[in-house]
């Protein structure tokens, strides 16, 4: 045997013998094969090795490594160790190999050639470890994740389900509120028409245009992306519209001035029969005779929630005709209460001045 | 205003229109006729279903056909839109409280009347319809709860719903 290129020298006493017997006695599977020999031929393994693979000593001796390998062995890999192997660079990874009762286990391995002093590959050492409980334990969690990614993806596919259930079903009420709405009115409108003029006839009307303005709320509930606010101005505006349409512009207008305020929907209608009652009440009152004037309709955020004020420069509470029914009169105070709001009747010298203050919270009115 | 006014009464002779009603509820229908009338229109019948809806279409000849979405065979509404609009002679307005069924393209239709829809709303859409077929450039002003289809002007459509 030539030379070999020494590292750190060895104490004395430690002899060749001992590195054998240490190796024999090591845990770690370890083989030793020979290049120079045709087929690359074991010529040393340890115990370890030997207790690993199941076979004998003289049943590896003489034989190449790939006796380990079967049907399930990684191909790519091999071709990998095989080209290492050749140019005579170290080699790391991970095979399938086969004892010899045919079970299986992974093979974790380290192979570096062994060089002389000419710097020729004369062996290849190569360290094992039994990979196969890692592996087992890749694969059950490759399996749990599967699994959990299934579930997730089947959870997601029920909420996004039920979530379309609830937008339909939402749809399907909110068109059927609308629709309704829609037939009550007309019920009322019909019933008005075939009324003799008179109170009976102007009693109908005015329901049927309460319902209008409840109406209109519905119609901004829901027109937005959100659908638990609405924009108050443009709710203003549009309740308003419908007022003003049946004015003489020349005689009567009303002016609005709103703070921009995003309220719930749970407000709308309440302040919808609110707003109309109040600004139609002073429509019809304030101006007998074809007197001229105006309805100012004011709303502002203040430190309690939002003041409404509603002012005409007309006749004046105590010229108004009495009411013996007064029914807009007490829906207005049951609106208010139901608002929690308070309300203040005042003369605004010349004409009436109401002016109501809701209280809004953090839901209300963010 | 003084527009909103002209608007709600009565439209002058040459504005009038033959109008078609197609919508399943009974009372809807009547009250939506009666406040044709009063607008200065003509109602020139009523159609609950999709096949009588055609059928009208082809045999009064209206200028206006006023389209719900649901009627009594579901929600054909949108193909008796499409259907009418192919004659050139009838302009197809929705009026429906089931806007977010209306297709993109709107089925041909003018623009839609939201439900539930105020006199208001119905009259200035007519105004509208009535100028368009006038060849006369009508103003887009005042067009409160009418939504103009998007190829016309009108925006994007969101179906005015959730």
């Amino acid at each position: 045997m030539t030379g070999f290129p020494t590292g750190a020298s060895l104490p004395t006493g430690v002899t060749v013998e001992v590195f054998a017997a240490a190796f024999e006695a090591s845990p770690t599977p370890m083989v030793v094969t020979d290049p120079r020999r045709g087929d690359n031929p074991v010529v040393w393994a340890n115990g370890a090795f030997l207790a690993l693979t199941g076979y004998g000593r003289e049943e590896l001796y003489g034989h190449n490594c790939r006796l380990l390998q079967g049907p399930l062995t990684d191909e790519a890999v091999l071709q990998r160790m095989r080209v290492a192997l050749a140019a005579g660079r170290p080699f790391e990874g991970e095979l399938l190999n086969y004892r010899k009762d045919g079970t299986t286990f992974w093979n974790g391995m380290t192979i570096n050639p062994v060089r002389d002093e000419a710097g020729e590959v004369v062996f290849f050492f190569s360290a094992q470890a039994d990979m196969t409980d890692k592996h087992r334990l890749e694969v059950a969690m490759r399996d749990a994740n599967d699994a959990l990614e299934r579930e997730v993806a089947e959870r997601t596919a029920d909420l996004r389900s039920a979530l379309e259930q609830k937008t339909a079903l939402l749809h399907e009420v909110d068109h059927r509120v609308k629709n309704n709405l829609q037939v009550i009115s007309s019920l009322m409108l019909l019933k008005a028409r075939r009324t003799p003029e008179g109170d009976a006839r102007d009693a109908l009307q005015a329901m049927a245009d309460r319902i209008g303005a409840l109406s209109t709320a519905h119609r901004m509930l829901y027109s937005e992306g959100d659908v638990s606010r609405f924009d108050f101005r443009e709710f203003t505006a549009d309740l308003i519209a419908d007022l003003a349409a049946g004015l003489d512009e020349e005689r009567t207008r009303i002016e609005t001035e709103v703070d921009s305020l995003a309220l719930s929907a749970a407000m709308a209608a309440p302040l919808a029969l609110l707003i109309h009652e109040l600004a139609t009440n002073a429509l019809r009152h304030a101006f007998p005779e074809a007197r001229r004037g105006r309805v100012a309709i004011e709303a502002r955020r203040c430190a309690a929630g939002m003041r409404l004020v509603i002012e005409d420069d007309g006749v004046g509470m105590a010229s108004a005709p009495d009411n013996p029914a007064g029914f807009g009169r007490t829906l207005v105070e049951m609106v208010v209460r139901q608002l929690r709001g308070n309300l203040e009747w005042s003369d605004a010298g010349p004409g009436t001045r109401i002016a109501i203050t809701i209280p809004l919270t953090e839901a209300d009115a963010p | 205003m003084a527009e909103v006014r002209e608007v709600l009464g009565e439209a002058p002779e040459e504005t009038a229109l033959r109008i078609l009603v197609v919508e399943d509820e009974v009372l809807i229908a009547l009250e939506l006729e009666c406040l044709l009338e009063d607008l200065g229109h003509v109602s020139v019948g009523v159609a609950g279903s999709s096949a009588d809806a055609i059928a009208l279409g082809r045999t009064a000849s209206p200028d206006v056909a006023l389209v719900d979405i649901h009627l009594v065979d579901g929600p054909t509404g949108v193909e008796v839109a499409r259907q009418l609009s192919r004659d050139p002679h009838i302009t197809v307005v929705f009026m429906t409280a089931n806007a977010k069924r209306i297709p993109p393209d709107f089925a041909g239709a003018l623009g839609v009347i939201v439900k539930p829809y105020s006199e208001r709303a119905v009259a200035g859409a007519l105004a509208y319809v009535a100028q368009c077929r006038a060849g006369r450039p009508p103003s887009a002003d005042a067009l409160d709860g009418f939504h103009l289809a998007p190829a016309l002007g009108g925006g994007a459509w969101t179906g005015g719903a959730p």
